[in-house]
């Protein structure tokens, strides 16, 4: 017995030598997320985090410059647009290649757009929204004939992954890619500057500095994204060092240990996503706009933002967040937060009272949006309830299932979140009380004036006129208030204090290669 | 030896019955449940020509029972299914997380009994003294402790506090496991390429989720082997064996532990069915690729055809693993008779 116990501690030991070597490589990052990578396939994700994965193995005609809103030259080196703004014609870079070694050329990109048409998929309104056809001009021009002058369109080639071109020979033309194994060659193609190397879902995704790409070439050549359960469990890694990095999603008190963390390096930036408050105004109480009103008024957004998050987000006075062209704080003037005194006038216009209180159901979803969905949800209930004219009762659902019900019109109110498309106060307006954009976030608001005022600001390059269409439709929202916002949320990034080069803008696009480790 | 066959046929074929009752009561309850896993996999933008398209694609759209008729054929068949969100077959789906927690079952079984007997040998031995009192307390405080806690706390404590080991995943960060995944079993893999250092990565990562499962379930096995050796040492046999001169080691483990060892091993297959729904939280707080989380995940999605799947390949293993008890309980008493 004691030959063995002996023999056993003698093995443990060789095996805690031997794996304390490692394979680490300078040149290797490791990237924690509780995210999950969905379809393989820019024509059907409409994920961040794949999109994100997108945004590095793959490249638009047009792409901005790292942490900025500045569209430049892509895979295109330069465009034109003809004088109704209509016609995009793009001229492509020369000698280009996919890691496939398939040559990049114009009739990829056509390929990919009538795909994306074709398929159908969640993001494709991003393109049947806008492209009539594509036209292959020459193998090296392209030109884009849009359904109307969209002022906006080359935010969309450069940040929206379903007009980043694919390899014709890789991709199936009818049907949607999954995983990449269903690919010919077994591994995603692209022309990013990183190629995807490794892919298994939920535990790994593994990119390599693409050889092949035109800019310049990675300082980090190899990235390795590894999926947490859970932020906690990912919060632990980080601090032990078994991750260099940890982006999304992090709990508020995590957030705020790892910030007094003087191991670790903070990166706050503005994030352009936003948390609001919607009201289904088409079969419910909400109909009437009073109560929407009302509801809206007695939302106290510094508390929320201080109770549930921590005073880790801001408070958001317009759907149209902060650092955004145009972007204005309509709801903070008037009727700014918790005025119960504005609300019980509107409640007692529209019939309600202490005995007869306006009750309606709360809805939240549980893991969506995070952990702190049911503190908001209680939060936000207590400041409703602030007058006894009001009764809410607090219910979840799982997102399929909160999904599914927002679109069978079954929740009056309910809270949702948004990651912008492209970068303009359109996806943020439009998307919501838009006819069209209403009924997919089951708001169900409709307005031939508002969907006017839309046209006419899609339409309209002059920054000025824009700017008043602008200022109009966030006024008409304190108005109307299809939905109200709450928060605009801070994106934190967490790194081991070498690692340097995190710089993601407004745009929301985390370039890894733009990451490096810092010499000491 | 044709007794054996014919009960093992026999135990094969009563376990048609018991996972079509299983299936059925997962078929109705997942349709019945709201949420709808086209909407899920479409999103909110999705036109409604193409959600009903999907739906009719899925046979969603057909009645309750159409769809339960259909479902049955497919599995007569071997078919699985495949996967609603990702469309890849289901079997393709299990089979790349089954690995994980074939081999996280295994290891917490070898801690659970690892422990959970030998400390019940002490305690039988040692009854009302100080080293009974302290083992059967350390059984009943493991056997209340909510498995996902104890799994935070040796996290914390060994992961985090004195960093002595790794607290998610199946191998380190910077390991790539598609350079010696064969099996998916992680432990037999390394060994057949000969990396020793990946051999002891995967077992460093294995410590913490294994002794997780095995720790917490190793409090039944204590009470139990106590229990059994209790009985066995006031036996005749064992006086007769102490009389002769033989070492009291001998007669403990020798004899004693022998006869002992038979109800536990009918426990084991009793308990397997609970080592597999520990290791879905123990998959979840280590972050472990297993079936576990696949369940998990699959279930917020509403991925029926993988649910069921899930639910069919736990109902086989149970099965499987209560046969093979029952064979080895046969084999290791003579007096048994299939």
């Amino acid at each position: 017995m004691k030959r063995i116990f002996t023999a056993l501690m003698v093995l443990a030991l060789a095996l805690v030598v031997s794996s304390c070597g490692g394979k680490g490589s300078s040149g290797t990052i490791v990237y924690g997320t509780t995210d999950k990578v969905s379809d393989m396939d820019t024509a059907n994700a409409y994920d961040f985090h794949t999109w994100e994965i997108f945004q590095n193995i793959n490249k638009g005609l047009l792409t901005y410059t790292p942490g900025t809103t500045e569209v430049i030259p892509g895979l295109a080196e330069s465009y034109t647009v003809n004088d109704k703004g209509d016609e995009y014609t793009f001229k492509l870079r020369k000698g280009l290649k996919f890691t496939s070694g398939k040559e990049f050329n114009a009739d990829a990109v056509k390929w990919t757009i009538d795909r994306a048409i074709a398929l159908k998929g969640d993001p494709s309104w991003l393109i049947t929204d806008y492209v009539r056809e594509v036209q292959v001009v020459d193998p090296l021009t392209v030109k884009f004939v849009l359904k109307g002058p969209t002022a906006y369109f080359p935010t969309m080639v450069a940040g929206c992954p379903p007009y980043f071109p694919l390899d014709p020979s890789v991709y199936p033309v009818d049907k949607v890619v999954k995983n990449p194994s269903e690919l010919k060659g077994g591994a995603l193609v692209g022309l990013g500057p990183y190629k995807c190397t490794s892919f298994k879902r939920d535990e790994e995704v593994v990119l390599e500095a693409n050889p092949n790409f035109y800019g310049d070439k990675p300082k980090i050549k190899k990235v390795i994204i590894r999926y947490f359960a859970d932020a906690t469990t990912m919060r632990l890694a980080l601090e032990k060092g078994e991750i260099d990095l940890a982006f999304k999603s992090m709990n508020p008190s995590d957030i705020n240990d790892l910030s007094k963390n003087d191991k670790l390096n903070t990166f706050k930036m503005p994030g352009p996503f936003i948390r609001y408050l919607t009201f289904n105004c088409d079969v419910s109480v909400f109909k009437d706009k009073r109560l929407r009103q009302a509801v809206s008024a007695l939302l106290d957004r510094k508390e929320i933002n201080e109770k549930v998050f921590l005073g880790q987000n801001e408070p958001l006075y317009s759907m149209v967040p902060q650092g955004m062209i145009y972007a204005q704080q309509n709801f903070k003037d008037e009727p700014g937060d918790a005025n119960v005194a504005y609300a019980e006038k509107l409640l007692k216009a529209a019939g309600y009272s202490a005995k007869k209180p306006l009750a309606f159901d709360l809805w939240y979803t549980p893991s969506h949006y995070g952990d702190t969905e049911v503190n908001m949800a209680e939060v936000v209930k207590a400041e409703i309830e602030k007058t006894p004219l009001v009764k809410v009762t607090i219910k979840s659902a799982e997102w399929a299932t909160y999904k599914d019900q927002w679109r069978n019109k079954q929740m009056a109110c309910f809270f949702l979140g948004w990651y912008p498309d492209y970068i303009d106060p359109d996806n943020y307006t439009a998307a919501f009380a838009g006819t069209n954009g209403a009924i997919g976030n089951g708001i169900y608001f409709s307005s031939k004036m508002w969907d006017d005022l839309f046209t006419k600001e899609q339409t309209v390059s002059d920054p000025k006129v824009r700017e008043e269409l602008f200022a109009k439709v966030q006024k008409m929202w304190v108005d109307e208030v299809p939905t109200s916002p709450i928060f605009q949320g801070n994106l934190y990034v967490f790194t081991k204090k070498n690692v340097q080069g995190v710089n993601i803008g407004p745009t929301l696009i985390f370039n890894y290669d733009q990451l490096h480790f810092e010499k000491k | 030896m044709r007794r054996v066959l014919n009960y093992l046929i026999g135990r094969l074929l009563l376990t048609v019955p018991m996972i079509f009752i299983l299936l059925s009561l997962v078929f109705v309850v997942l349709r019945v449940m709201p949420g709808d896993p086209v909407s899920a996999m479409l999103g909110g933008h999705a036109p409604d020509s193409v959600i009903e398209k999907k739906k009719l694609e899925l046979g969603l759209n057909k009645p309750l029972g159409a769809q339960y008729v259909d479902y049955l054929g497919q599995l007569a068949r071997g078919d699985l299914g495949k996967s609603m969100i990702f469309e890849e077959p289901v079997w393709t789906s299990i089979s790349a997380k089954l690995p994980a927690t074939l081999e996280l079952t295994f290891f917490g079984l070898a801690v659970c009994l690892g422990l959970g007997v030998p400390l019940g040998v002490r305690a039988a031995r040692n009854r009302r003294n100080g080293h009974d009192f302290g083992i059967r307390l350390y059984a009943n405080v493991v056997y209340c402790i909510p498995v996902f806690w104890l799994g935070l706390m040796l996290q914390m404590i060994f992961g985090v506090f004195l960093g002595v080991f790794p607290i998610a995943g199946r191998t380190g960060s910077r390991v790539i496991s598609s350079e010696f995944d064969t099996t998916g079993l992680y432990v037999i893999d390394t060994i057949i390429h000969g990396d020793i250092g990946a051999l002891g990565d995967v077992l460093f990562h294995l410590a913490l989720p294994a002794l997780t499962l095995g720790i917490t379930l190793s409090g039944v096995f204590v009470r139990l082997t106590r229990a059994n050796m209790l009985d066995t040492l006031k036996a005749d046999y064992v006086l007769a064996s102490r009389a002769r001169g033989i070492s009291e080691n001998k007669v403990v483990y020798g004899h004693a532990l022998k006869n002992a060892l038979i109800p536990i091993v009918t426990m084991l297959g009793l308990q397997f069915s609970a080592l597999l729904a520990g290791a879905i939280l123990t998959e979840t707080t280590f972050s472990w690729p297993g079936m576990g989380r696949l369940l998990l995940e699959r279930i917020y999605l509403r991925d029926y055809p993988v649910i069921q799947g899930v639910i069919v390949v736990y109902a086989l293993l149970v099965t499987l693993v209560s046969l093979a008890v029952d064979l080895v309980y046969a084999a290791i008493d003579p007096r048994v008779e299939l």
